[in-house]
């Protein structure tokens, strides 16, 4: 039983994660309808971009953090300006292969600048304790990603629902047209979501390489992200957190009770039977379409 | 299409004959004749490179068929040439089938395989259906690799045997290399005959507008399967030939990232052309081969590049290539191909 919670609580703190960077990911749906593959290497970028700061130029942990996901974000919203504005109005598969296409070229980046660090961590920030919690024993680490994630997600809805930004990126979300009859500068607000995502990113590769170490497998995070995006419906913030909370448990328990091979295909295995009875996912929305 | 002056159809056969005229005839057979004398006069380098090229030009035929035509995006290619490679392999291996049935089983067991992972098509799209090729991709190469550990010799290599036809064995470079180029061209006839056929037509309105052509009478669902099927038939196909080129196959051959090269390559090719697979293959083979030949020189130049300077080369550069080709030229190397040959034939008037 007692093994049964940790990993129940071992799967939602890594589906928080998934959570955060599926958040990213349905930043950028909703405001340009492109479906970003290029999440998972955004993630792996800014973690190496802010290992960097924070190792090779040994900058202290506030001001490299600050900076990397400055730089990351700058990074963002120049994804919008060079692929994606001059993209407009091409088919949905052009968008598919312009994002994966930068996500290989991302991939080769980092694989050109960082290819000779290997086992590399981040400095430690706070040391690992064990807590125990009503008998139970949790990691220090895990509880503060946990609440950490939880903060940033609330923080992230607040910004959504309470600031000039969030409320120009939900206008564009709703109808880029009426949008933009009514003053918003829709290419600005695309690619201030794009910069948002991509920050997003860099601190969920931060908190998910804390422990787990940085590499090149930290891309294939954003695959999964991708579809607990898919699980949750890719319209809604809300649907981006359970279907994270869901893929990560599912994944965890997977692991532990069938087999670590099991393991890797098993948010896939969710995604193909939630799409199956629930084609526009948890809390998406149904597109009617007509001719 | 435009003709030479003087060629006329007089008849509806004649209307629908792809080599129309006897220069274009002349041309092919001089083509074919010439790929055919390739391993006799040219070294073992070009021959490699023409294998890689024709096996590669038969899975983009299949994912040509299924996005570029019929609009359902595929992101799972290589996860479908695994299952012709491994069916084509261990039926020839273990139960010791001639390559003449195992050829066509490989593309029948992907196809099915393919219809199985379409089935979603049916209610999803765009988007959301890329996400569930994906997921077939893992899954199969999941399955490869785990519950069927003990035919398929899980995650270590399996090897292949030698491909006899009737007695006769192909063992050398030479003759796989004829293998291969003799079914490709058959594989590349029956597509563009597939493309011409009311199939063809059907997956086009498809690809346009599903509600309209459904509207005419198309029957959605059929085709959609349809389709996948095709696509991975071809992709099973394709896989059996690599198998048999590359004589030892294991599941790390077959990665998402290869299913992404394959999407871009076709990309690069011009989507829904019958030129954009062999475009699109020669392209990038001849691409990376460029790539290998120059990385040593830059890392000589600039050496904190690091180790990996050739891989990380050929990714940067493949993600620009496609980044490139989506903005500038959308509709790819076959069109630009188009354009090039009206230039030559009405030079120097510009139209």
């Amino acid at each position: 039983m007692i093994t049964f919670i940790q990993l129940l609580f071992t799967g939602l703190s890594v589906g928080i994660v998934y959570s955060l960077v599926a958040l990213g990911f349905v930043i950028i749906y909703k405001s340009s309808k492109i479906f970003n593959f290029a999440q998972g290497e955004l993630v792996m970028v800014g973690a190496f971009v802010t290992w960097s700061f924070l190792s090779l130029f040994k900058m202290p942990l506030l001001p490299g953090f600050l900076l990397s996901l400055a730089i990351m974000g700058v990074v963002g919203y120049n994804i919008e300006r060079f692929p994606f504005r001059r993209m407009i109005g091409q088919p949905i598969l052009a968008m598919i292969m312009a994002t994966l296409a930068l996500a290989v070229f991302f991939k080769g980046l980092t694989l050109m600048l960082w290819s000779s660090y290997i086992g590399i961590r981040f400095p430690e920030v706070i040391a690992e304790k064990t807590i125990y919690v009503l008998g139970i024993p949790f990691s220090s680490l895990i509880l503060l990603n946990f609440f950490l994630v939880l903060l940033l997600v609330i923080a992230l809805s607040l910004l959504f629902h309470y600031t000039r930004i969030g409320l120009h990126m939900r206008a564009v979300a709703e109808n880029q047209y009426v949008a933009r009859s009514m003053g918003i500068r829709v290419t600005r607000v695309i690619a201030q979501s794009w910069a948002l995502a991509a920050i997003v990113c860099t601190i969920a590769g931060f908190l998910f390489g804390y422990y787990r170490g940085i590499d090149f497998g930290l891309a294939q995070i954003g695959l999964i992200a991708c579809v607990a995006g898919l699980v949750g419906g890719m319209e809604s913030l809300k649907g981006a957190v359970v279907g994270g909370l869901i893929i990560g448990l599912a994944e965890t328990l997977t692991g532990y009770y069938i087999g670590y091979n099991l393991k890797e295909v098993m948010p896939f295995i969710v995604m193909v039977v939630v799409v199956c009875f629930k084609p526009y996912g948890l809390f998406g929305l149904q597109k009617i379409e007509r001719v | 299409m435009s003709f030479p002056s003087g060629v006329f159809n007089t008849s509806y056969v004649q209307d629908m004959m792809i080599l129309r005229t006897r220069s274009q005839r002349v041309v092919l057979c001089i083509f074919m004749l010439g790929l055919l004398c390739v391993p006799w006069v040219a070294g073992q380098f070009w021959v490699n490179m023409l294998c890689t090229i024709a096996t590669t030009s038969v899975a983009l035929m299949g994912l040509n068929i299924l996005t570029g035509y019929c609009g359902q995006i595929s992101v799972g290619n290589t996860g479908f040439m695994a299952i012709g490679a491994y069916t084509s392999a261990i039926l020839a291996g273990q139960l010791g089938l001639p390559f003449w049935l195992c050829l066509p089983c490989a593309g029948l067991t992907a196809g099915v395989m393919g219809i199985l992972f379409g089935l979603p098509s049916l209610k999803v799209k765009g988007l959301y259906l890329s996400l569930t090729t994906i997921a077939a991709q893992f899954i199969i190469i999941y399955l490869i690799k785990t519950p069927f550990e003990k035919v398929t010799g899980g995650a270590i290599s399996l090897d292949v045997p030698p491909v006899s036809l009737a007695g006769y064995v192909f063992e050398s470079e030479k003759q796989i290399y004829c293998l291969l180029m003799i079914v490709t061209f058959l594989m590349a006839f029956i597509f563009r005959n597939i493309i011409r056929s009311n199939v063809g037509r059907a997956f086009l309105a498809i690809h346009n507008n599903e509600i309209a052509a459904e509207a005419m009478g198309i029957n959605l669902y059929r085709h959609k399967l349809l389709a996948f099927f095709i696509g991975c038939f071809y992709c099973g196909i394709a896989g059996s030939l690599l198998s048999v080129y590359s004589k030892v196959i294991s599941p790390d051959d077959f990665t998402f990232s290869g299913s992404v090269w394959q999407l871009g390559m076709l990309i690069v090719g011009g989507m829904g052309t019958t030129l954009a697979p062999f475009l699109g293959a020669i392209f990038f083979t001849v691409l990376d081969e460029v790539v290998l030949v120059a990385s040593p020189l830059i890392s000589i130049v600039i050496p904190q590049l690091g180790a990996q300077v050739t891989a990380s080369m050929m990714e940067m550069l493949f993600g620009l290539t496609i980044l490139v080709f989506l903005v500038y030229q959308p509709r790819g190397l076959a069109h630009m191909w188009d354009i090039m040959k009206s230039f030559w034939s009405r030079w120097p008037f510009s139209y």
